[in-house]
């Protein structure tokens, strides 16, 4: 028998998986659909944030949630250094631009978790909080942990701003220029590499910022990057490619498909279960769970 | 209305480039680290395949510790002595890099290519399984420092050894400590990561719930990268007294976070390894503390002593001035299985480099040997299902006291009062 109070928890469980799920991919969804740029260095970037989370929050009175804003403002200045480079490789005369852009952004992973491993060590570190302990016990539905209440918040309200920038504002609309095209925008006046340095800023800050909140929730370790760069990849399958806000329902879908298969289907089948889910969507509706995503 | 930002990149792009990048990946998976070729006589070489990278690199370093430490000491000390004149030891890396495919290719290469005379064996089972045919086919013998799967001695590999207890022994024994103490348990939640270790110490600590009549209301094995709030929602639902989980440190700290952020309070955790581990504790922080764990060793116990260390506390001080920090009991057995090595070379009494009959008789000598070390009697079993195990160490149930230091529970003479039901 099904109890109540388990699905309850289990849907609770899951939406706030994909909100966790979607601080990474909408930084990730951004810099593919605006920048035409695979980064295999997504997960890394959590990695960091989380790391960036365990080694400054006690210096910071131990609070973790202090170094949010901190992280944004860091990686956006590493994102803004990273950038040139990035634009170095994947325009001029060089053959196949995305997969040069995979490529480096594959090495950058690497050198950011070899970076990190001797650095600090293998150890896993905790991000300490004293503000989002525990969990709301809300009768008839089940525990809201603070701490993940709180990251899927941020997460949407992250989307939802940078919706409102890219939509609403003339950066935002030089942006969409350049991902529409980059010769013609160039035309018109706009600074191509200033606009791809800040938003490849914004998806650094963005990324590193929800490794902090995953690192509270988690913990921060040199080889946690890798499922989270699996995971922005299915999300923007499931999105469909270069659809932005599909972000939010591919997030939550992931969240709840994998709460919902673990508990009631059995844990050993959760990853068999999501790439089965992948897989079923790219056979059947290539242009995401939506069906708003590009497809040629 | 569309929101569509770009319209020339497609599926097949991004296929295709993902693709690339797996292939990039594999690619980079196998990787030696170890130095040439060259073979002199004047040292005993021995490969080390073990997890330097990956998601297994915490436990490869704690290998890794474990087996410099007995290089540098036996180094320092002359090196082995055979027949009056002594031999230095070099130790030649091999990065399994957390995988049983790539640990299998490293271990070819390092017997083809470094010519090496014996190996000490990878951190995790997994791997180790996936190493020792490779041993098999090449008569080459190889101690484990750390595995601890039954599945390994299972197979009767002839020529792998492995000198920590398996986990069948380890966490049944402590476990059947725990569900001892008083008040006595009801039931039990078990969890584990689904992998050969993992599931083999889940499976010992149902087992030793059943044993002791203890009601088991779940038996819940999951990926190592699940978000452990799932399991942790069952478990809550279901009110066991205890909850037992069979992994590694990573899951470990994933799943006590996600109890602690549901609000799930059973009276006691009991993870069997890594929790005397400093990943474990930095990785939890305050909330590893009441935690119970299983260890084989530990710096304050007394065992025989003998070849090399002396004592177990002469040990842990040589491992504090190499590292800054107390040695774990896989950081002991990786160095025991060297101290064995020690012995078994000074008894064949042969130079390096070994030919392929010398070696054939180190392995009869190891499978014979009774070896006195810091960590307790080393022998092997000759037969049965844990064949080349050493199951001679005897376990002990710890839990994570005052400071989060470990300390041993249960009802051995050394043991502390424990802390159960556990008070925060």
């Amino acid at each position: 028998m099904v109890s109540t109070e388990l699905l309850g928890q289990s849907i609770v469980n899951g939406l706030l998986l994909g909100g966790i799920y979607v601080t990474v991919g909408v930084g990730f969804a951004l810099v593919f659909g605006v920048l035409e740029i695979i980064d295999f260095a997504v997960g890394e970037y959590v990695m960091l944030g989380a790391f960036m989370g365990a080694i400054v929050a006690p210096v910071v009175g131990g609070e973790g949630l202090f170094v949010v804003p901190l992280a944004f403002v860091a990686f956006f200045l590493v994102g803004m250094i990273v950038q040139p480079f990035l634009h170095h490789v994947t325009t001029g005369d060089r053959p196949m631009p995305l997969l040069m852009g995979l490529v480096f952004t594959f090495g950058l992973a690497i050198f950011m978790r070899g970076s990190v491993l001797t650095i600090f060590g293998p150890n896993t570190r905790a991000v300490p909080t004293k503000t989002l302990e525990g969990g709301i016990d809300v009768t008839g539905i089940g525990t809201f942990p603070e701490v993940r209440v709180v990251t899927a918040v941020v997460g949407v309200l992250a989307l939802v701003a940078f919706m409102y920038y890219l939509y609403r504002t003339t950066g935002g609309t030089a942006i969409r220029a350049i991902a529409e095209d980059r010769d013609i925008a160039r035309l018109m006046g706009v600074n191509i590499n200033r606009y791809q340095s800040i938003a490849y800023g914004v998806y650094a800050g963005l990324t590193a910022t929800g490794g902090v909140f995953i690192g509270l929730i988690y913990s921060a370790g040199p080889g946690m990057g890798l499922q989270y760069t699996a995971f922005a990849f299915f999300m923007i399958v499931l999105a469909g490619l270069g659809y932005l806000p599909g972000i939010i329902i591919s997030g939550l879908v992931l969240g709840l498909a994998q709460s919902l298969t673990a508990v009631y289907i059995g844990g050993e089948l959760v990853f068999f279960v999501l790439f089965g889910m992948i897989y079923v969507l790219l056979l059947v509706r290539p242009e995401g769970l939506l069906g708003k995503g590009e497809v040629s | 209305m569309r929101e569509n930002i770009k319209t020339v990149k497609n599926r097949r792009q991004f296929m295709k480039a993902a693709g690339l990048a797996g292939t990039v990946g594999v690619a980079g998976v196998a990787g030696c680290v170890g130095g040439g070729s060259d073979r002199g006589g004047d040292k005993f070489k021995f490969g080390v395949v073990t997890s330097l990278s990956g998601d297994l690199r915490f436990g490869g370093e704690v290998t890794r510790r474990g087996y410099d430490l007995w290089k540098k000491t036996v180094n320092e000390n002359g090196g082995i002595d055979i027949d009056g004149s002594s031999y230095e030891v070099e130790l030649s890396y091999a990065d399994a890099k957390s995988d049983p495919s790539t640990g299998a290719d490293a271990a070819s290469r390092m017997i083809s290519s470094e010519r090496v005379d014996a190996v000490l064996g990878p951190y995790s089972s997994n791997v180790t399984l996936a190493v020792a045919p490779i041993m098999e086919k090449n008569r080459t013998p190889h101690i484990s420092g750390s595995a601890e799967s039954p599945r390994i001695w299972e197979q009767q590999f002839k020529h792998t050894f492995g000198t920590v207890p398996t986990v069948t022994l380890i966490a049944q024994r402590a476990a059947e400590e725990i569900l001892s103490l008083d008040p006595a348990a009801e039931s039990v939640y078990v969890s584990g990561v689904n992998g050969p270790f993992s599931k083999a110490t889940a499976s010992a600590m149902r087992d030793a719930a059943e044993n002791k009549g203890v009601e088991v209301l779940a038996y819940d094995l999951n990926p190592s990268d699940t978000d452990w709030t799932n399991v942790v929602s069952s478990a809550k639902s279901q009110d066991p007294d205890l909850h037992f989980h069979g992994g590694h440190i990573g899951s470990h700290v994933s799943l006590l976070k996600a109890a602690d952020q549901l609000n799930y309070d059973p009276d006691g955790f009991f993870n069997h390894y890594g929790v005397n581990t400093s990943s474990f504790k930095e990785g939890l922080g305050d909330g590893a503390r009441g935690t119970f764990g299983a260890t084989v060793w530990m710096p304050d116990l007394e065992r025989s002593g003998g070849k090399l260390f002396g004592s177990a506390a002469d040990y842990a001080e040589a491992a504090r001035a190499e590292y800054d920090s107390d040695p774990d009991y896989t950081q002991a057995a990786s160095s025991a299985a060297g101290v064995v090595y020690q012995q078994a070379l000074e008894e064949l009494g042969a130079a390096p480099p070994l030919s392929d009959t010398q070696k054939s008789k180190l392995v009869e000598i190891i499978e014979g040997a009774s070896v006195e070390t810091f960590y307790g009697d080393v022998t092997f079993d000759k037969e049965g299902e844990f064949y080349h195990n050493n199951t001679s160490t005897s376990p002990l149930p710890i839990q994570l006291q005052d400071d989060n230091k470990a300390v041993v529970v249960g009802s051995a003479d050394s043991a502390s009062p424990a802390n159960y039901p556990v008070e925060e």
